[in-house]
């Protein structure tokens, strides 16, 4: 006997469709999967038959061949368990095959019995045909979300055999409501003194100007990186939808509402490999830390102790908004439209900074420094400095403005954005900047003085330029740009390490 | 061979010998015409000359030997022609166009490189700045500003292009563009050492002067420093050492200058850092210490201490900007959050006063820290 029941494997932050084949015959009883299953996979005939035996149903001593096609694509995780399981079933004759009509099943199968949930909830029902998809039930409110059709739920494959049959009726679908409240975010008003960093962080998240803030330990950079996400503002629907989907095929948890709808922050260590940071690995590809910042924040602390290859892989994802991994056997397009925030000490003791701060060598504070390379620097909008705050500040009672006063500000300034027809400032093209950037007399001229003493190079004229335009738009959006939003945008770009002059 | 070689030929071709040190040289070209010493090497008979044998010291058979075997393959014509693409003119000890500065020395180079412009070399005055190659930021710092403020004042800074104290007086002297640099250097002059220095190597070249006595193409072998270190205290009028451990080059560029009877100053250092242990000894021995470039000039009779020190001339900046320039002159480099915090004024207003006073040249900046010039 032959059964034939739909379901989905994943490749990167994509679902496939998977038609699970399976034939029961006479012979020597045996189980075999083909159609380029992944270690996984293949597992899952040990993890089927236990649920069936648990079940209460009879395991064929027959030759079982179960084919999943299309069998040229590769077929990673275990969400075809549920379906393997439906189709030996159907095909010993055990359940109807009319019973199973016009649906698809994307579970994992505990020996008990159990569907369990599978990464790539989203991704894998989206791309079912099917007007019924059978998930986990903690996988209900991730189904709802993509797929088209009605999403229907069993605790275990006893309960759902008997739900196929009409013996008993299918559980309730609950879904949980919407989270009322954004997550947790610390409030920008907790920062103590931070002039030039608090600056910093509201031109970022304005314009979406990647960050690169140097300074000792302890003097408050990772404080400053973690507010970010809160002046960041909530996730339209399309991009909650795209996040989503990424954080389920990484198979990240989704909040209670299943629907990310706030920035997201990730924060990799320094250690992460370029798979991990990029994505890639395994059969079906998961998507990077890059990719699950998307439309969100990517923290790198401690930039120069990253591996060097590992973060120059991210240069070319930066520039384009999306990561392409290519692997012999499939490639894969994740988003990657992050706004990077970097942190780092000026040198290996971490209070060098100020010239002759800190008592390492020079060559070294050199070598240090040089660990991240020229061209990903160059990718860094702003680049400032973060003292340790002053003693006054830190121990007086006022605290700074708070992170609603400038979130305000930042819609504003992203809302100027949009009527320019960019997303934010940071994506102005070079041609459109004497169009939407222009500059007073004085402001021209102070960055002709920039020019003409080397400091500024053609690329990074543009880039001031936006940041001034952002800076701009944050203090009441005048069409043309003063000499005092240049001034501080040419502050918020130097060179971090006081080293340049005096070593080659 | 032929005869029509210019006599510089046959010194490119002598120096260009393996195992040919300075008093080897010095030796050969006192002992014969060029033309007659490169004869005598090349037919294996110039180390029967007893001078010549005794400043080959106890490596005499060797030298007979690599000299006799290497000779074989050397052109002078070829050697000098080399050296002329590469734009290095070659002076002969004694001939015309010899540096006089140097003739004058009892171990002068008996064949002196030299490109760019060696009329450079007859500068009023003379200060080598020297020191450590692994040297500490404030270090650098200083060693740059006396470079600067020196060639500012026009005193020729000399020094030896390493990595270090070296390289940050000449960027020092280049960016002053004021008297020109001399730079006396201890590979070929076409062999950029250490490579990174390229940039500063070729602006001394083509603002000033620079010297060597190893041939085109010689690499920067260990030995020709302390050669190179003799000719930059001969060159000097005073050697200033700005930072240096208790053994290294610069110490053996200070025992030259004394021999020399030129007059060493150190800049002192804090007791416990290894960078400046040479220095504070020095002064320990009785060096004059050097606080900015005013010492220097003062004991090189450009300048008198009682003229004070501090800047003369231009009236300080007034108003705002100056309240500003107050505060940058306290001495310590400042950021722009401090500045404007104690400015009392936004961080726009203080950056543009400081893009002003950086215009009008009272401030300079590095990286993001501000301080008065």
């Amino acid at each position: 006997m032959l059964a034939i029941i739909p379901s989905a494997t994943l490749l990167g932050v994509e679902g496939r469709p998977v038609t699970v084949e399976v034939h029961v015959s006479n012979g020597l009883p045996a189980f075999t999967i083909v159609g380029l299953p992944d270690t996984a996979c293949r597992e899952s005939r040990d993890r089927v038959r236990s649920a069936l035996l648990s079940g209460g149903f009879a395991w064929p001593l027959k030759r079982i061949t179960v084919n999943l096609a299309p069998s040229g694509v590769r077929k990673g995780g275990s969400g075809l368990d549920l379906a393997i399981a439906l189709g030996v079933l159907v095909a010993n004759g055990d359940l109807d095959a009319d019973a199973a009509k016009d649906m698809a099943f994307v579970a994992e199968l505990g020996l008990d019995g159990r569907l369990r949930r599978v990464p790539g909830i989203v991704p894998l029902t989206a791309v079912v045909a099917s007007a019924v998809v059978v998930v986990a039930p903690d996988c209900a409110t991730e189904a709802r979300l993509a797929h088209d059709g009605q999403v229907r739920v069993a605790t275990t494959l006893k309960e759902l055999v008997e739900c196929l049959r009409g013996d008993a009726p299918w559980p309730d679908v609950v879904h949980p409501p919407d989270d009322a409240n954004p997550p947790l975010i610390a409030d920008l008003a907790d920062v103590r003194g931070h002039e030039l960093g608090r600056l910093a962080v509201e031109v970022a998240a304005a314009g979406n100007h990647h960050l690169l803030m140097v300074g000792p330990p302890g003097s408050g950079k990772t404080m400053l990186a973690t507010r970010l996400p809160g002046l960041l503002p909530p996730l339209t629907s399309a991009q909650a939808l795209e996040v989503t989907i990424v954080h389920s095929a990484a198979g990240v948890p989704l909040p209670r509402g299943g629907l990310v709808r706030h920035p997201p922050f990730r924060a990799p260590h320094h250690s992460s490999s370029m798979v991990s940071l990029v994505g890639g690995g395994g059969a079906y590809m998961r998507p990077g830390e890059l990719s699950l910042a998307t439309h969100g924040v990517l923290f790198l602390d401690e930039l120069a102790e990253f591996i060097a290859p590992v973060i120059d892989g991210l240069r070319q994802p930066l520039e384009e908004g999306v990561v392409r991994v290519s692997r012999a056997r499939a490639s894969v397009t994740f988003p990657a439209k992050v706004l990077l925030v970097a942190a780092m000490n000026p040198c290996p003791c971490g209070e060098g900074g100020p010239p002759g701060a800190c008592p390492c060598n020079e060559a070294v504070r050199h070598r240090y420094v040089r660990r991240v390379s020229g061209p990903l620097v160059d990718r860094f909008d702003l680049r400032v400095p973060v003292m340790r705050p002053n003693v006054d500040d830190l121990l007086g009672a006022a605290g700074g403005e708070a992170t609603v006063c400038v979130a305000a500000r930042v819609a504003a300034a992203r809302a100027c954005a949009r009527e320019r027809g960019v997303e934010s400032n940071s994506e102005i093209p070079s041609t459109q900047l004497d169009e939407v950037a222009p500059l007073t007399r004085a402001a021209a001229a102070l960055l002709r003085r920039e020019l003409e003493a080397g400091r500024l190079s053609g690329r990074g004229l543009h880039r001031v330029r936006r940041v001034a335009r952002t800076l701009c738009d944050l203090h009441g959006g005048d069409d043309v740009i003063a000499d005092g939003h240049v001034a501080v945008a040419l502050q918020l770009r130097v060179e971090p390490v006081a080293i340049d002059r005096f070593v080659a | 061979m032929s005869a029509a070689c210019p006599d510089e030929a046959y010194g490119v071709a002598l120096a260009a010998l393996p195992m040919m040190g300075p008093a080897r040289l010095r030796a050969l070209l006192a002992r014969w015409a060029p033309a007659a010493a490169w004869a005598a090497v090349a037919a294996d008979r110039a180390l029967d000359d007893h001078i010549v044998a005794a400043a080959c010291g106890r490596d005499r058979h060797e030298v007979r030997a690599v000299w006799a075997r290497v000779a074989k393959h050397i052109e002078p014509a070829h050697e000098l022609q080399r050296s002329e693409q590469a734009g290095i003119a070659v002076h002969l000890l004694g001939r015309a166009g010899y540096p006089p500065e140097l003739a004058a020395d009892a171990e002068a180079p008996a064949v002196c490189f030299v490109k760019g412009d060696a009329t450079h070399l007859a500068s009023p005055a003379r200060v080598a700045i020297i020191g450590t190659r692994s040297a500490t930021a404030p270090g650098l710092e200083l060693a740059h500003r006396l470079g600067r403020d020196l060639a500012a004042a026009g005193v020729s800074i000399v020094s030896g292009l390493a990595r270090g104290i070296d390289a940050a007086a000449h960027r020092g002297a280049l960016a002053a563009a004021g008297a020109p640099p001399i730079g006396v250097v201890g590979s070929g002059l076409d062999v950029v050492y250490p490579a990174n220095n390229a940039k500063v190597w070729a602006a001394v070249a083509e603002c000033g002067v620079l010297l060597s006595e190893a041939p085109p193409g010689a690499p920067p072998s260990a030995w020709r420093f302390p050669a190179r270190n003799r000719l930059i205290a001969c060159l000097a009028d005073i050697v200033v050492v700005v930072e240096s451990r208790a053994s290294g080059g610069s110490m053996l560029t200070v025992k030259e200058a004394i021999l020399r009877g030129r007059q060493v100053m150190a800049v002192p250092g804090a007791v416990s850092s290894a960078a400046s242990e040479g220095t504070n000894q020095l002064i320990y021995d009785g060096c004059c210490p050097v606080r900015d470039s005013l010492d220097v000039l003062v004991a090189l009779g450009l300048t008198t201490a009682s003229r004070g020190r501090g800047r003369v001339g231009r009236p300080r900046p007034k108003g705002d900007d100056g309240r500003l320039f107050s505060l940058l002159d306290a001495g310590t480099p400042l950021d722009l959050e401090t500045l404007a915090r104690n400015f009392e004024r936004s961080l726009a207003e203080t950056a543009l006063a400081l893009d002003r006073l950086e215009a009008q040249g009272w401030a300079e900046r590095n990286g993001a820290w501000w301080q008065a010039t």
